[in-house]
């Protein structure tokens, strides 16, 4: 359904990604884990051209996009099927939690503003914020800013979404719920590549784990296998607190 | 000395024939600023080549010279390189015939510009660059990004400092007289010299300035809070 085939990226003389290659079927949650600067966020960046690739393609339902040379049309045609969230969030904060959900369907896809609002408030009632139609951001808590943010990337009813650290900027009692909600999205089916430091998360919640370390995929395999018996000798150097110490995990 | 109190009286009187001049000179001079400052802060901001160079280059200028000297230049200099330009092109214009206030205007607007640019650049720099990432995101152009979400905060953020600069302008449109735009100051200035009698001419102008000043601050506030609601919940 998505596939990454070589991508590459450079920033200035720094090469962030060394060609990519990544398959991701429908229903997938695909976690991908590494160290900090090892080019996952600009991965899950360069699928929907929040960064351009330097070189690669992108496969997405069968139909093929140049990273270098995609065009206006091209990007909107990804962007209509792959949603983000960000690891701060990135609300609207001029406009309400609805508003942050409906914006995208009543600007960009023309929808009347009822119909628009029914969305709205039926994806944030799945979030749990059917009390907070009307609060703007700065009044709701980290963990609740961010389960708008997933309302706001179900707006659009994506084939995929991307979460870049859905949970890194939230304190610890709040990462829970948020990690529920994304895991609730998982068990209806949805399709998700997330970016995450929280092993537990990945351990049960994904189907397949991608393991980065300084711009290539060092190993790919299923939660199982990764985390009890990992091929590669930096996969188990990365993993070693983990396993060392399971007591952690949970 | 004796302080002519119903003199200063009939001047005061005499000055509010002025507002409409004054207001007229800061309204205008505002609605040109505004859109045109605002859009060079864009350009300056996407750092198009050669464009944002030569903002920079007009900001520095009209910030670095006084205002009273950029009037004497444009209003003396320009009518006289216009009308000889006109003559050797046998354009039939009489550029001397151009009214007063136009060069008061042209002159405020261009300096006001300049001050926006720099406000409004800060300004929207006060909206972070994920919020219209998020936009293009959920299928807004750059445009609608810049329309339905950095502006509305953007202009929040730049109310208290276009409130001061609002101000200012009402209290630079005193140096019109020197284009012989008749002003409260200009008229309180020929009252002045009529009668000998500077202090109460003055006097009278200068509480003139200060309601007109508290007035729009007043209006400002209101329209702030109004806006600002989404930063109180």
């Amino acid at each position: 359904m998505l596939e990454l085939k070589g991508i590459h990226k450079n920033f200035g003389k720094h090469e962030i990604l060394k060609g990519i290659n990544i398959t991701v079927e429908k229903g997938d949650v695909v976690a991908i884990l590494g160290p900090s600067g090892s080019g996952k966020t600009t991965l899950l960046r360069c699928v929907n051209f929040l960064e351009r690739a330097d070189h690669g393609v992108i496969n997405l339902e069968g139909v093929e996009t140049n990273c270098k040379t995609a065009g206006k049309k091209d990007i909107l045609r990804i962007r209509k099927k792959v949603s983000f969230v960000f690891q701060n969030y990135n609300l609207f904060k001029n406009k309400t939690a609805l508003e942050n959900v409906t914006t995208g369907l009543i600007v960009a896809q023309k929808l009347p503003r009822e119909q628009a609002n029914a969305v709205g408030k039926e994806l944030l009632n799945k979030v749990g914020l059917s009390d907070k139609y009307n609060s703007y951001p700065c009044k709701l808590s980290g963990g609740q800013q961010q389960r708008v943010g997933i309302a706001r990337a179900m707006a659009t009813n994506p084939d995929i979404i991307l979460f870049d650290e859905p949970t890194s900027a939230l304190d610890p009692e709040l990462v829970g719920e948020v990690l529920d909600v994304i895991k609730k999205l998982a068990k209806e089916g949805v399709t998700m590549m997330v970016v995450t430091h929280e092993m537990g998360f990945a351990r049960d919640v994904a189907n397949k784990i991608i393991f980065m370390d300084s711009g290539s995929v060092i190993e790919t395999g299923a939660p199982r296998e990764f985390f009890r018996a990992p091929k590669e000798a930096r996969t188990r150097q990365f993993l070693k607190r983990f396993i060392d110490e399971p007591e952690y995990i949970i | 000395m004796d302080f002519d109190f119903k003199f200063m009286i009939d001047t005061f009187f005499m000055a509010l024939k002025g507002i409409p001049t004054t207001l007229m000179l800061t309204v205008t001079a505002m609605l040109i600023a505004l859109p045109a400052g605002f859009f060079m802060a864009v350009v300056r901001r996407s750092k198009t080549p050669a464009a944002s160079q030569l903002i920079a280059v007009y900001v520095s200028y009209m910030r670095g010279t006084p205002l009273i000297l950029q009037i004497f230049l444009l209003y003396n200099l320009l009518p006289t390189v216009l009308n000889v330009l006109f003559q050797a092109l046998h354009i039939p214009i009489n550029i001397f015939n151009v009214s007063n206030s136009i060069y008061a205007i042209v002159i405020f607007s261009l300096c006001e510009t300049a001050i926006l640019e720099e406000v409004f650049r800060s300004a929207l720099g006060t909206v972070d660059k994920g919020q219209l990432e998020a936009a293009s995101t959920v299928g807004l152009s750059p445009f609608q990004g810049y329309i339905h979400i950095v502006i509305p905060q953007a202009l929040v953020s730049a109310l208290p400092v276009l409130c001061n600069t609002t101000t200012d302008l009402i209290k630079m449109t005193s140096l019109a007289f020197n284009m012989s735009v008749l002003d409260m100051t200009a008229i309180a200035k020929i009252q002045a010299a009529m009668q000998l009698s500077y202090i109460e001419a003055y006097l009278s102008i200068f509480f003139l300035y200060l309601i007109l000043v508290l007035v729009i601050e007043r209006i400002f506030g209101l329209v702030e809070r109004r806006l600002r609601i989404y930063q109180k919940g």
